[in-house]
């Protein structure tokens, strides 16, 4: 089998084949500086995603670093598997699992780590107990509650109330609290995201009252990500937060300006035919588009003019100048789908190859 | 990479766990007599572009077909030179990477592949040639280059004519270098037959300025989406086409005659509302960078939101009782190389069942 490229550490970071995905170590350490630090001594803790990284040597560093709860998110069963068989001792499944194989994988998975779940149907929740039961393990339910984004979820606590009372009877599964996933509203006042923040994760608030108010106990409200860390992390009641963007950070992501952009492309001019134009070896197969074209890094007078799947064609402005051989920083408008992409993450201090890790959920649809 | 779980061959395709990326070989191979047809007798030869299925099974029955150059040809076209790498392990010994190799490491991996393999490679700039010339005589090997030129992209390539002549005397005297001829990439467009003859006619113009000049040289086009006019341009030798095997939504409304051959198996996760269903795969699962997926065959149900790992279809109310949770859904990718390029392993299927999964075993080779 041919191998994938590794470039031994101590690389300078121009000798790199390109394309190359690469980690600013120093924004690295410091996007997961901000979150300890805000987490720390706090009752809310951190719970990261790791759809995000899909690494579990990242996932160990953000639990080392403090202010999480000692375990991630994960949105896929075979996600998880990577996250536990990696050493992770506690993974929350962010997603409904209704097939079989799936529901037997995860009780698997729960002999091994603490395992929680999402769902909103009693259907599911009886395939989970009927599976748990039988493999002698306990599953952790988490009820999800639609709050605007129009995706999975119990529309309301009525309905949230019935689905915590059924789950509470059946052997084989612990309630263990409920969660929400929010539409990411991109508002770059503070402002704005206390007001919204507030007013979407008031209605699992709502639902953690009406399901205590019913007399079963409430451990887990599982609410927030990046763009509300700050906000969800001081609603009373909170007790996780499900980032992960911030790690990788993107530009679509720029107003959260805590956070630095860690994760970025390099890519080498393979041809500049014509004036004002040059084209580059990083396509959309390696950089996530879908919300915009990435942004080029310390080159006045050159942009993206547009991508297919194998090259990006520059934009050169008169006065600025891009020839072959030249390498080109970019900085992607979406981190998880463009690191979904690659198998290696390259992490790059001072100029130079510090680390590499092997992105080992990559691909992990199932 | 992908962690599936393999099952065994003739488990029927609605019981493989989900998203799998299944391909339909009935259909793959009917695409596949259908644009070889246009070759049976042409002097024009396909070449298979592997880039867009990345898939070493899926390019041995394009090379097997007829028109693709000799019996026995192992002829292949690819983008990167890691691509080159996986396929020249596959069996494929005449690989053109469509592309220009610039730096220095990758040219000495393209040396590298040159000494047990026929490489060839594109170029638009004498400075390239220059390097290619350093590294192949100081390998002790020989590469193949083609002038590539520019053909309404807007990409790389030189303008045809007069530059393209200039850069062919340089490589056919440069040691190390084979000049073998020029290379045209077209858009891929809605256009009359007319059109597509005049985006390739420049290409058959430059061939004639330089048989002139002593330098005969082959014409490669591309693609899928003009593969019959091509086929019968006297002039043009081969045609580097990809698409046509598996195909995409967004090709088959360019091209009727072909079908989608790879599609997107889905499951229904949660159905909260009458009004909607949720699939397990969303961008993460489709590769929605060039158009997003499209659900098919379920009248009043239409996919329309999709997130990072999320489908939402909306469903009429004809349709309120379908997509219950557990139920399998097809969606057909927008754009098959986006698509594969998320994923290790094709479940190949034929009449319902599973036959195997072949690994996309070039996927993620960007260097």
């Amino acid at each position: 089998m041919t191998q994938l490229y590794r470039p031994a550490p101590g690389t300078p970071v121009e000798d790199l084949e390109t394309p190359c995905l690469i980690l600013d170590m120093d924004a690295l350490d410091h996007n997961m500086d901000v979150m300890a630090a805000y987490y720390e001594g706090r009752s809310s803790k951190l719970r990261p995603h790791s759809k995000n990284h899909k690494t579990p040597a990242l996932a160990h560093r953000q639990i080392r670093l403090g202010g999480t709860i000692g375990g991630v998110c994960a949105a896929k069963v075979s996600e998880a598997e990577v996250m536990v068989h990696g050493g992770i001792p506690s993974v929350f499944i962010t997603s409904e699992i209704r097939e079989p194989l799936k529901i037997e994988r995860l009780c698997t998975l729960a002999q091994q780590a603490e395992m929680l779940v999402a769902c909103d149907d009693a259907d599911n929740a009886r395939d989970l107990s009927r599976a748990a039961n039988a493999q002698g393990v306990e599953l952790g339910v988490v009820i999800e509650i639609e709050t605007g984004l129009r995706r999975c979820g119990v529309q309301d606590a009525a309905q949230g109330v019935e689905l915590a009372k059924a789950v509470q009877s059946m052997p084989g599964l612990a309630f263990r609290g409920i969660m929400s996933h929010q539409v990411i509203p991109a508002m770059p006042e503070r402002e704005d995201r206390v007001t919204e923040g507030r007013r979407v994760i008031q209605g699992v608030i709502d639902l953690k009252d009406a399901i205590e108010a019913a007399g079963i106990p409430v451990d887990i409200v599982s609410t927030g990500e990046t763009w509300s860390y700050d906000v969800a992390g001081e609603i009373p009641g909170v007790t996780e937060i499900q980032g992960g963007s911030y790690l990788v950070m993107e530009t679509g992501y720029g107003y959260m300006t805590d956070f630095h952009y860690a994760g970025k492309v390099l890519t080498t001019v393979i041809s500049a035919p014509r004036p004002g134009v040059a084209v580059g070896d990083a396509g959309q197969k390696t950089i996530a588009t879908l919300r915009g074209a990435p942004e080029v890094e310390g080159r006045p007078g050159v942009s993206v003019e547009s991508m297919d799947p194998d090259h990006v064609v520059f934009h050169v402005d008169e006065g600025a100048s891009l020839n072959v051989g030249d390498q080109v920083t970019l900085i992607p408008s979406q981190q998880d789908a463009t690191v979904s992409r690659w198998d290696r993450f390259i992490g790059i201090r001072n100029g130079r190859v510090e680390a590499v890790w092997d992105i080992q959920a990559r691909g992990c649809h199932n | 990479m992908e962690r599936p779980v393999f099952q065994p061959p003739t488990t029927p395709v609605e019981e493989l766990d989900t998203p799998a990326l299944v391909v339909d070989l009935d259909v793959m191979e009917q695409n596949i007599r259908t644009l070889h047809a246009a070759f049976d007798g042409s002097k024009a030869s396909v070449r298979p572009f592997i880039t867009p299925h990345q898939c070493p099974q899926v390019a041995h029955v394009q090379a097997n077909a007829i028109g693709a150059g000799d019996a026995g040809n192992t002829s292949i076209a690819a983008t990167t030179v890691g691509e080159a790498e996986v396929f020249s392990q596959a069996g494929f010994s005449s690989i053109l990477v469509a592309n220009q190799i610039v730096t220095r490491s990758k040219i000495s991996r393209l040396c590298a592949l040159a000494s047990s393999n026929r490489m060839s490679v594109a170029v638009d700039s004498p400075g390239n040639v220059a390097t290619l010339s350093e590294a192949a005589t100081a390998a002790g090997v020989s590469l193949g280059v083609l002038v590539e030129l520019e053909s309404g992209l807007g990409r790389c390539g030189v303008i045809p004519g007069e530059a393209a002549v200039q850069l062919a005397i340089e490589i056919a005297r440069s040691p190390g270098l084979e000049f073998i001829g020029v290379m045209a990439i077209p858009p891929v467009e809605t256009a009359t037959e007319a059109a597509m003859r005049q985006r390739l006619q420049p290409a058959l113009d430059t061939r004639d300025l330089l048989e002139r000049e002593g330098l005969p040289g082959n014409v490669s086009v591309a693609g899928t989406h003009n593969y019959n006019v091509a086929a019968g341009i006297d002039g043009i030798t081969e045609v580097q086409a990809g698409s046509y095997p598996l195909m995409d939504f967004r090709y088959c409304q360019l091209r009727p005659e072909f079908q989608p051959a790879a599609k997107v198996l889905t499951s229904v996760i949660s159905h909260p509302i009458d009004q909607s269903a949720v699939l397990d795969a969303g961008h993460k699962a489709t590769g929605p960078d060039r158009g997003t997926a499209v659900l098919e065959g379920i009248p009043g149900a239409a996919a329309n939101r999709f997130s990072a790992e999320h489908g939402v279809v909306d469903l009429e109310e004809s349709a309120f009782a379908r997509l219950r949770p557990g139920d399998r859904a097809w969606l057909v990718p927008n754009d098959l190389a986006m698509c594969l390029n998320q994923y290790d392993y094709i479940r190949a299927v034929r009449n319902g069942r599973l036959e195997g999964y072949w690994p996309v075993a070039a996927r993620g080779r960007f260097t």
